[in-house]
């Protein structure tokens, strides 16, 4: 894939993400493992940046929208 | 259980369910909290009293997991060695990766953890009580299914598949919450199926307390 495709490719990735964060109700914090507990905006802040704490949960999220869209999900949900 | 942030505090609590469990059942176990969560305290006690099921409640990373602060408490390059032949439940991240793997080589332990990052919301109408927080129950619960498996004496493939079984039953609740309109629950499923997908049991999974 050329640089200019993955580019784009990260930047559709990271929309869709905060896009997903952007509904979260105010009042949610999340506990990322080691990383600590960050409210919404912190969350979003992390994403946009794109520092280690943001690639987490843009890989979280990626991880189940693969889940999501293979099937993967539902097959297990159905077991 | 180490207690430094919001997320070990939870943490925190949930573990105190599993060590009431144990006084429910008469089994004999040591709680290491807070400062008490030292390398030495923890080595100290492995080496006298031979314990043959241990529970991690804290931070972690691919190669050792953490006590208080911070510290690290085991690691695959210093002190691995202490829980060969041993159970180790490990709500930590990422151990599952290599520390797991290289606990149970060679020997007859089982190791039980993540390969992602453990993660849950946390509802902050309800933090300061972490007993009354439903949406953190949802991730939370089906963790501790597993100690609570182990203590009753089923083996350790039992225990994974039972905590297992609850994530799934909890990500179908939280779909039926999607459909009645219920704000977050899309966020919820996410990590839910994050924590699901990276459970994992290595070595003797006959293995019982």
């Amino acid at each position: 894939m050329s640089e200019e495709r993955q580019n784009k490719k990260n930047s559709g990735v990271k929309e869709l993400v905060l896009a997903r964060l952007n509904v979260m109700p105010p009042n949610y914090k999340l506990s990322v493992g080691n990383r600590g507990t960050f409210t919404k905006d912190e969350l979003i802040e992390h994403v946009k940046k794109g520092d280690e704490t943001g690639s987490q949960i843009v890989n979280m999220q990626m991880n189940f929208i693969r889940a999501l869209t293979s099937g993967k999900l539902i097959e297990t949900l159905n077991q | 259980m180490p207690r430094y942030d919001d997320g070990t505090e939870y943490l925190s609590y949930y573990a105190s369910l599993v060590s009431k469990k144990a006084e429910e059942l008469n089994i004999e176990k040591k709680d290491f909290e807070g400062k008490e969560v030292t390398v030495g305290n923890v080595s100290k006690f492995i080496k006298k009293k031979n314990p043959n099921l241990i529970f991690v409640n804290g931070h972690g990373d691919a190669n050792y997991l953490e006590g208080d602060k911070g510290e690290i408490l085991f690691s695959t390059d210093k002190n691995i060695a202490l829980l060969r032949d041993k159970i180790v439940y490990a709500r930590a991240c990422h151990a599952g990766l290599t520390f797991g793997k290289k606990m149970v080589e060679n020997n007859d332990g089982c190791f039980i953890g993540y390969s992602t990052p453990f993660s849950f919301w946390i509802d902050e109408r309800r933090s300061a009580v972490p007993a009354k927080d439903k949406t953190a129950a949802l991730f939370l619960e089906p963790s501790n299914e597993i100690m609570f498996s182990l203590l009753k004496g089923n083996t350790t493939s039992v225990a994974n598949e039972k905590s297992k079984k609850k994530m799934t039953d909890n990500m179908n609740k939280v779909l039926k919450m999607q459909d009645k309109k219920e704000p977050g629950a899309m966020g919820w499923l996410d990590i839910l199926w994050n924590n699901f997908e990276g459970q994992v049991i290595h070595g003797n999974s006959g293995a019982s307390f």
